[in-house]
């Protein structure tokens, strides 16, 4: 049963639908909708694009995806404590995360997924009691791991999470896939982690529209890309309001709490996604000092407070 | 909505470090193009053939083994050459070579800290994926679109494995003389790799003067080189990719050889050319690529195809001695060179051709090598920088040094008409390691990607 499902999955499911300057092709995955927009009149050339993007989307999901059992990162959770040996995708991928711990002071923690154990962010004043985040504490921390490459011992009761980077691993290695492919113009697009893999032929810039946070009047905003990656981080319709407090779902795994006054959204582009995403979740863990650290990196990003 | 940007910051700066490292870049292939081109480090030095009298058939057979260090180029080539001495002077000779070459070159792109990924087309056609017999590829399809996968370990020039070529070829002259002074001859050679194909022709007449202690010769020949590579012609400074490029290409080479010989003494020849040659068509690395660097980190971002100018203009002047020194033959040349790319150099050649008993010989020879870099020469292309007119990072191309030590022996073991001999050399380059304006961490590679080399040559030389 599982096996037909997995090979069903496998097989290119989306759609490609033909537009004025190219094509569009359409697919869901990793719980998001997808698009890859391929500058090319060429048809066949434009769903071969589209489908190999969609098969890296897939083989990635299949991979890191937490609700999986049969995924990498499932098998490394259940691995209570006994070492598993990583294959080197995954061990360039854990290599990625610990230095991103290490740049960020600990404030960027792969192993801080538990948190969302109690913390549920479903616009609710449901804040979890001090006693229940002390509880899970003893299970967050990217240092407890004993990491020896490719032998990874993960403590029983922790878990790791690539959240934070997953989706947007998923759009650089489609970009890579598609690159392989040809010079033509793509822009890829899971959810909101965009990739170009190129200008445009004829000169014009790729376009992306900053979603608006929510019904008021902050104004989403047009970006304009000529290659490169582009990734948002932010707290649209996921968050907790208690006593006049707007607890956002970004939490600091130091502390266990949610990071205090982060912009409503923040997007950076960066040569590639992972970086873009990276960078944008490390300036909400700023809080409300992350224009300050945007500024201080000098990296091109949008804020929306 | 507010826009920050500024300067990139330290965080970020070792963010996209490691973000190079985690993907190791994009796309590539290699191969160096093993043509008839011999390029500015050519040795030419004075034939003294071995003087058969008429009416004799001289066989020269033999074979060479060449090896480049760091399991690099490897080639074996046996080598056949036949000299007819007609009996009214006339002489007809013929040389056939077979080359096989394997092992890896430099694809490019440079070293860097962490490993690196290329992607190239292949012709194998597999509909999962496998590992090549050299164990250092992998072969893709991706939606029936065949790709070859290497990875290039860090901190080591990125070689591609993919590298194996066969040539034959076939070089056929004559000569005959005029009256008792003047000599014309004319040949024709053709040579077939899997890649490239050459066809060439050559015309010559020389005259002897003033008691045939002068001789002054011109020759001019042409050759015509067609290029396929294995997977199409690729635009220069386009990504490289799985993608098949354009069709092949071709260059023509016109050349004049103008000589003259002087017999200085009983015991000294004296050889001065000049030669010229005039290049057209295609003369870029179809395989070679050129790595994007970020400008702060210089990290590899991107690879491009390389691309070289389709003219260039050559030419050098040759002066060349033999000198007899009791039982004694020593060898002096220098040679100078110009081209219309950039590239100067100069070559000084010694040797000594020391009799051992009246049936054998040794003949040291030490010969040292300079030049300097094409105009184009670059060792990376930077990020944010205009795209130049013309680049390559081909080693040989870019400025450098070279010695080589080499011993021949000869032995006669039979009678007269018969020698065995052995060649014994050891080639240096040496180069810019270590660029004084080497970006980011490209400071800490070794950005000279020439080689050494050994070659044994071992021949057998018989007349009847």
């Amino acid at each position: 049963m599982l096996a037909s499902r997995m090979e069903s999955r496998a097989t290119p499911d989306g759609r490609l639908v033909r537009i004025d300057d190219g094509h569009v092709y359409g697919f869901s995955a990793m719980a998001s909708p997808c698009e890859v927009r391929i500058k090319s009149d060429d048809g066949a050339l434009a769903l071969m694009i589209g489908q190999a993007a969609e098969a890296e989307a897939r083989r990635i999901e299949v991979k890191y995806s937490r609700y999986r059992a049969d995924s990498t990162l499932s098998q490394i959770n259940a691995s209570g404590g006994v070492p598993v040996t990583l294959d080197d995708e995954t061990a360039n991928l854990i290599d990625y995360a610990a230095q991103c711990h290490a740049l960020s002071g600990g404030r960027f923690d792969i192993t801080s997924g538990v948190l969302r154990r109690i913390w549920r962010f479903d616009g609710s004043d449901n804040i979890p009691d001090t006693a229940a985040i002390q509880a899970v504490r003893p299970l967050i921390g990217w240092n407890k791991l004993d990491w020896q490459r490719p032998a990874l011992v993960l403590p029983a009761g922790m878990e790791l999470d690539l959240g934070g980077l997953g989706k947007e691993y998923a759009v650089d290695r489609a970009a890579l896939a598609v690159m392989a492919l040809g010079d033509t113009a793509v822009l890829i697009n899971f959810g909101g982690d965009l990739r170009a893999t190129a200008p445009p032929a004829d000169g014009s810039r790729w376009r992306a529209a900053i979603e608006a946070v929510d019904g008021d009047d902050t104004a989403g905003a047009v970006v304009e890309i000529a290659s490169g990656a582009l990734a948002t981080s932010g707290d649209a319709r996921r968050f907790l309001f208690k006593a006049g407090v707007r607890y956002s779902h970004i939490l600091d795994p130091r502390t266990g709490w949610p990071v205090r006054n982060p912009p409503r959204s923040v997007t950076v582009a960066a040569p590639s996604c992972i970086e873009a995403g990276f960078l944008s979740t490390l300036a909400m863990l700023h809080g409300a000092q992350a224009e300050r650290f945007l500024k201080r990196e000098g990296v091109p990003a949008w804020v929306v407070r | 909505m507010q826009l920050v940007h500024k300067r990139t910051g330290k965080l970020t700066r070792s963010l996209g470090l490691l973000t190079a490292a985690l993907f190791a870049a994009t796309n590539a292939t290699a191969q160096t193009q093993v043509s008839g081109d011999a390029g500015p480090d050519t040795s030419q030095s004075l034939n003294h053939a071995v003087a058969d009298g008429p009416d004799t058939i001289r066989v020269d057979s033999a074979i060479l083994f060449y090896q480049e260090s760091g399991s690099r180029v490897r080639a074996i080539e046996p080598v056949i050459n036949v000299t007819d001495n007609r009996a009214n002077g006339d002489v007809f000779t013929m040389k056939l070579t077979a080359d096989t070459l394997t092992g890896a070159t430099p694809n490019g792109a440079a070293p860097w800290i962490a490993p690196q990924t290329f992607i190239t087309p292949t012709n194998t056609s597999v509909s999962s994926t496998s590992t090549s017999a050299s164990g250092h590829s992998v072969v893709t399809t991706v939606n029936g679109i065949a790709t070859r996968t290497y990875v290039a370990p860090p901190n080591t020039t990125p070689l591609d494995y993919g590298f194996q070529d066969q040539r034959l070829a076939i070089d056929l002259g004559y000569a005959t003389s005029i009256g008792a002074k003047s000599h014309i001859s004319g040949g024709g050679g053709f040579s077939k790799e899997n890649d490239y194909q050459s066809i060439s022709g050559n015309i010559g007449i020389s005259q002897d003067f003033n008691d045939k202690n002068t001789t002054a010769s011109l020759s001019l020949n042409a050759e015509f080189d067609q290029s396929r590579p294995y997977y199409g012609t690729p635009t220069p400074f386009t990504p490289m990719s799985a993608k098949m490029g354009g069709p092949g290409e071709s260059k023509t080479v016109l050349g004049v050889v103008a000589g003259l010989t002087q017999v200085m003494n009983r015991h000294w020849l004296a050889q001065l050319s000049f030669s010229y040659s005039n290049n057209q068509g295609y003369q870029t690395d179809p395989y070679r690529i050129l790595s994007v660097v970020d400008a702060v980190t210089g990290g590899p971002l991107e690879y491009l195809y390389e691309g070289r100018p389709t003219s260039r203009n050559r030419q050098s002047l040759y002066f060349g001695n033999k000198i007899a020194i009791g039982e004694t033959v020593a060898g002096l040349s220098v040679r100078g060179y110009h081209d219309s790319w950039g590239i100067t150099s100069f070559t000084g050649e010694i040797s000594e051709r020391v009799p051992l008993g009246p049936w054998a010989f040794i003949e040291p020879n030490f010969r040292y090598y300079t030049q300097s870099a094409a105009d184009f020469f670059v060792n990376y292309l930077v990020a944010g920088t205009p795209l130049p007119q013309y680049a390559s990072s081909d080693s040989r191309l870019g400025k450098f040094n070279a010695a080589t030590v080499a011993v021949k022996a000869g032995y006669q073991p039979f009678d007269n008409m018969g020698e065995l001999y052995v060649n014994i050399a050891y080639y240096k380059q040496s180069g810019d390691s270590h660029p004084a304006d080497a970006i980011g961490a490209l400071k800490t590679q070794d950005l000279f990607s020439g080689v050494n080399a050994a070659s044994v040559v071992l021949g057998y030389s018989f007349a009847f």
